[in-house]
């Protein structure tokens, strides 16, 4: 059952600030999603394997040689939020 | 030790490879912000995450070396949650399928269970403004270390006590410096470490850097939850942060209830599938282990078994002891000395053998300084406190101080006058008087006589 | 003209390109007046790019670009707005690609907010249209894609992506060749990330040639990104005989939902095949049906992911940083920065995830997917390839894609999600049209055998 408050405590999970609209809105349409989702437990896959990828992908790696990076410029060219090279970020507590 | 107290680590070691885990910026090198960083350190859109092969080998030495069972397919998964120090708000790490699993370390005669060994990605560097987590306004990030290779190491709840940790911590390094997959000072060791007391409920102390610190940390959560309880309150479950400069521990805001990992596989990266033949190569080429080298030094060197745990606990120190008895005679003798003389004084300057100036050949020749009569034992146990401060060469500091054994003429003279200064003193009245004028001798020669040889002399002089 | 003929012609000089593409720009504005395709144009750059242009396979040829793939120091946007002047410091290995081979990159082109949505309507920017009728959607993600390919005249190839159909639905809508490659022929590298486990970069163009020489320069292994294969690429362009090809209908792509005129157009299209020499006969994929749920979770659970790095830190959006916690920060950029539909997947997506509803929903899920795969594998060992409708309807007006709730509108991918979910090579061919709006037949094949439906495609356009 997709309430209000479940609906308000994943988008707290996934950093998402919604407005009293949007919580009820999203509420009855998430709800019918949900319930197609659930559809899925009609599929038997007992004893069958997931599939994280489409094909048969293992083993591929990169050898340890250290390479170019980026210029401190470089990095800190996307933001304006930098001083002293480094990027500037919210307080972490 | 107490039976009232759990405690289990997860211990984040640095691997010493040579590029990150997951692109090519290096892992050591400046130590400017952000010059070590690419697309996939800052988490930039359109990166893509491509495995070292190494922090595999390595990992798996370290899961074999702890005697785990191996997974022989695995996935990587995506670990999600929010802070400033995560690149992409989701680390990735190992969730269903840990590396090794089941494992055991025997410290001190006792076995601490292993839970699992995984391999993880470090996120960024914080910097606080104003240099306190909790007073700043904001945090300065730094990508160099984002994507470091990190083991986690998890213990089972089986340790018992903050000296325990520290020793189980000891020996889990020492396994990781033979292995050759970690080097202190370049790279760190962080534990958070879990501790409840009869009573009261589980504390997690988060990052706690080192071994000293471990043991801090947890004798003083052990001490507050301890308080707690005897006036009658309650520990409750929470997560702190150690302080390294009081000693303390303070408690962290989390909101656990925005906290969920919603573990996912990393769908940029395959499978990795370790195949037995792989896996039976590994553990055939693991290097000589602690365990095994501490049996060897007390066969091959006659230690007893404190000393060689004591000298194997330091891989450098083994290492040293081991470039020191090569064309040496007397392996027990150095021993001795390391075991004795040069841990004293390294403690003392609150160094380990790796940070300080003490090198196998000048080390070395101090030992045959004594051995040939130039110096009396005596005089070396005092020489080696100015070696190990300096690291200067012993034979110089003999000669800078103008020390050195006197020549038996010279000793002779010295006698005799020691002699003529005490007429009352006879030995053959009062046996024991004769070391009152031992003392007197050394005094005057500053030590630089062996007792011995004086207490002859004296005799003969009567 | 067909684009190889334009290559081999601008290569002898005779393509007066420098003329070409001071008309050609002018063109585009007038198309992108009139139909809002794309998000960025770059004229200054593809101009500077003739000055020094390789004489490649493409040597000359505009190539428009999905605004989801990385263009070095051209803003690449993704749809959002959260990246709005977003410069990426690479570019894509596709795009690295086509300008070693000549091709000039004229612009990016519209899209759902990083791939998420059918029609081209959950757009930050602008909202294309559809060239056959403007009152009608484009179809999507990729509509600014098929927009260009459909309304523009000169020589020009459009590189697109889909992760559930987002080539093959504005492919059918808007008349045009769409093609979706096996999971991993084009390296991912520098795609913006929709599903990491689904996406894959193709090609649309007004001709199956002109698809299969794209695709001669874009496939093959990168080794950034390790899901990219290493199977050897063929020569597109060397297509082969249809004669005694086995060709299947899924019995399920023809029933419920689908509207009969549009079966019927594609059937005369089967018919036609049939007339070149195809064999056909009646197939079946059982899993159809779950094929849609299983599609939705595994999307939506890795985009949740995916889209948390963007919080106003390192790029994209920024809002001011008072002095409040990164929670509250966090979630004041994503909530100003995301459209709706991103939430509403966000959400969806982390929910899926979250312990308690994890094996429920997220691997549930990949189990399905894997017998999707498998009923994909079970039909192509009785044919070559599989024809269905692209899409169940001819591209809707606006009013009616408003008026779908999200579950109606997730379920219009009933016939493109399986083919992207088993991660096998799709085409989609215009096979008719109905009442002036276009209608497409998908040809699908098995992993990697791009070629066979190359071949079909072409020997039905001949």
């Amino acid at each position: 059952m997709v309430t209000e408050e479940l609906v308000r405590r994943v988008a707290a999970v996934a950093r998402l600030d919604l407005t009293k609209d949007e919580v009820e809105k999203f509420t009855s349409q998430l709800s019918d999603v949900i319930k197609w989702f659930d559809e899925l437990e009609k599929v038997d896959t007992k004893d069958v394997e997931p599939s994280f990828h489409p094909l048969k992908t293992e083993n591929v790696f990169r050898d340890d040689e250290p390479g170019e990076c980026l210029s401190q410029e470089e990095s800190l060219s996307n933001t304006s939020h930098k001083e002293d090279g480094f990027f500037k970020g919210p307080k972490s507590v | 030790m107490s039976k009232d107290v759990i405690i289990g680590l997860e211990t984040h070691i640095q691997l010493n490879t040579k590029s990150k885990m997951f692109c090519q910026c290096p892992t050591k090198g400046s130590d400017e912000p952000n010059t070590r960083t690419c697309e996939v350190c800052i988490g930039a859109p359109g990166s893509k995450p491509r495995i070292n092969r190494e922090v595999v080998n390595k990992a798996l030495s370290v899961a074999l070396a702890l005697n785990c069972e191996i997974n022989k397919r695995m996935t990587w998964d995506r670990k999600s949650y929010f802070y400033p120090d995560m690149s992409k708000n989701y680390q990735i790490t190992q969730y269903d399928t840990p590396l090794g699993f089941k494992g055991k370390l025997k410290v001190n005669a006792r076995v601490i269970r292993i839970r699992r060994v995984h391999m993880e990605e470090d996120p960024a560097r914080l910097v606080h403004a104003g240099g306190d987590i909790r007073s700043s306004d904001y945090v300065k990030v730094d990508y160099n270390r984002s994507g470091t290779p990190l083991i986690e190491v998890v213990t089972e709840p089986d340790l018992r006590s903050p000296e325990g940790a520290r020793d189980y911590l000891r020996s889990l390094l020492s396994i990781l410096e033979h292995l050759g997959v970690f080097e202190p000072g370049d790279y760190t060791i962080k534990s958070d470490c879990n501790i409840s007391i009869k009573g009261g409920q589980r504390v997690e102390v988060k990052n706690v850097s080192g071994l000293k610190d471990v043991e801090k940390a947890l004798t003083y959560e052990l001490v507050r939850q301890r308080n707690l309880l005897k006036r009658g309150k309650k520990v409750k479950r929470g997560t702190r942060q150690f302080s390294p400069a009081g000693g303390t521990t303070y408690a962290l805001r989390t909101k656990e209830s925005e906290m969920d990992y919603g573990y996912i596989v990393d769908p940029d990266l395959p499978w990795l599938v370790l195949t037995n033949k792989k896996i039976r190569r590994a553990r055939g080429s693991l290097p000589e282990l602690p365990a095994e080298r501490v049996k060897r030094f007390i066969k091959e060197y006659g230690m007893n078994k404190e000393q060689a745990h004591t000298l194997v606990s330091d891989k450098a120190l083994a290492d040293f002891f081991e470039d020191c008895v090569k064309g040496y005679k007397d392996p027990t003798r150095i021993a001795s000395w390391v075991d004795t003389q040069l841990l004293k004084c390294l403690n003392y300057q609150k160094q380990t053998i790796r940070e300080s100036k003490v090198k196998p050949e000048s080390f070395m020749e101090l030992i045959r300084l004594m051995d040939k009569g130039v110096i009396t034992e005596r005089l070396g146990k005092e020489l080696i406190k100015d070696y190990v401060s300096t690291g200067k060469s012993p034979k110089e500091l003999v000669e800078e101080k103008g020390l050195g054994t006197l020549s038996d003429k010279e000793l002779k003279k010295v006698v005799k006058k020691v002699l003529k200064d005490n007429p009352d003193v006879n030995i053959k009245k009062d046996k024991k008087s004769i070391n009152y004028l031992i003392g007197q001798v050394l005094r005057a020669t500053k030590g630089q006589a062996d007792p011995n040889k004086i207490r002859g002399l004296i005799k003969k002089e009567f | 003209m067909i684009v190889g003929e334009f290559v081999k012609k601008a290569k002898k000089g005779k393509a007066g390109l420098e003329d070409f593409y001071v008309k050609l720009f002018k063109d585009l504005k007038r198309i992108n007046q009139e139909y809002d395709c794309f998000i960025t144009l770059c004229e200054e750059e593809a101009l500077k790019q003739l000055e020094n242009l390789p004489k490649g396979r493409l040597y000359g040829v505009p190539v428009s670009v999905k605004d989801a793939l990385c263009t070095k120091g051209v803003q690449t946007t993704g749809g959002s707005k959260i990246l709005k002047d977003y410069k990426p410091t690479f570019d894509a290995t596709v795009i690295k690609r086509i300008k070693d081979e000549g091709g000039v990159i004229i612009g990016k082109t519209c899209m759902d907010e990083f791939g998420l949505g059918g029609f081209s309507t959950n757009c930050a920017y602008k909202v294309p249209k559809n060239p056959c009728d403007k009152n009608r959607v484009t179809g999507g993600s990729s509509g600014g894609a098929a927009v260009v390919t459909r309304a523009l005249d000169a020589p020009h190839i459009a590189i697109a992506e889909s992760t559930g159909g987002s080539i093959s639905s504005p492919a059918s809508f808007c008349g045009v060749h769409g093609l979706t490659p096996t999971y991993g022929r084009v390296s991912r590298h520098g795609l913006l990330d929709y599903a990491n486990s689904l996406d894959k970069i193709g090609v649309m163009a007004k001709s199956i040639s002109d698809i299969a020489l794209m695709m001669n320069v874009i496939s093959g292994f990168d080794e950034r990104d390790m899901t990219s294969r290493k199977e050897k690429v063929p020569d597109y362009t060397m297509t082969k005989s249809v004669k005694g090809m086995k060709l299947g209908v899924p019995k399920e792509y023809f029933g419920k939902g689908v509207a009969k005129e549009v079966s019927d157009l594609v059937w005369k299209g089967i018919k036609k095949l049939e007339s070149k020499g195809v064999k056909v006969r009646e197939v079946s994929l059982d899993m159809t049906k779950y094929s849609l749920p299983s599609y939705y979770i595994a999307a939506m659970s890795e985009v949740s992911t995916n889209l948390a790095k963007f919080c106003g830190m390192r790029y994209g959006l920024e809002l001011p940083l008072k002095k409040e916690g990164f929670n509250e920060y966090f979630s004041r950029v994503r909530s100003v920065g995301f459209g709706s539909e991103a939430k509403r997947r966000i959400i969806l997506g982390t929910y899926a995830r979250m312990s308690g509803y994890r094996s429920k929903y997220y691997l549930k899920a990949m189990k399905v997917r894997t017998l999707v795969i498998n009923d994909f594998k079970k039909a192509f060992k009785r044919v070559d390839a599989l024809a269905a409708p692209t899409m169940p309807v001819i591209a809707p007006r606006f009013e009616e894609v408003e008026e779908l709730s999200p579950l109606e509108a997730y379920k219009m991918d009933l016939l493109t999600v399986g083919p992207n979910l088993a991660g096998v090579p799709h085409l989609s061919t215009p096979c008719g049209e109905l009442r002036g709006m276009p209608v497409g037949m998908h040809l699908i094949a098995n992993h990697l055998e791009e070629k066979k439906v190359i071949s079909l495609g072409g020997a039905f356009n001949e």
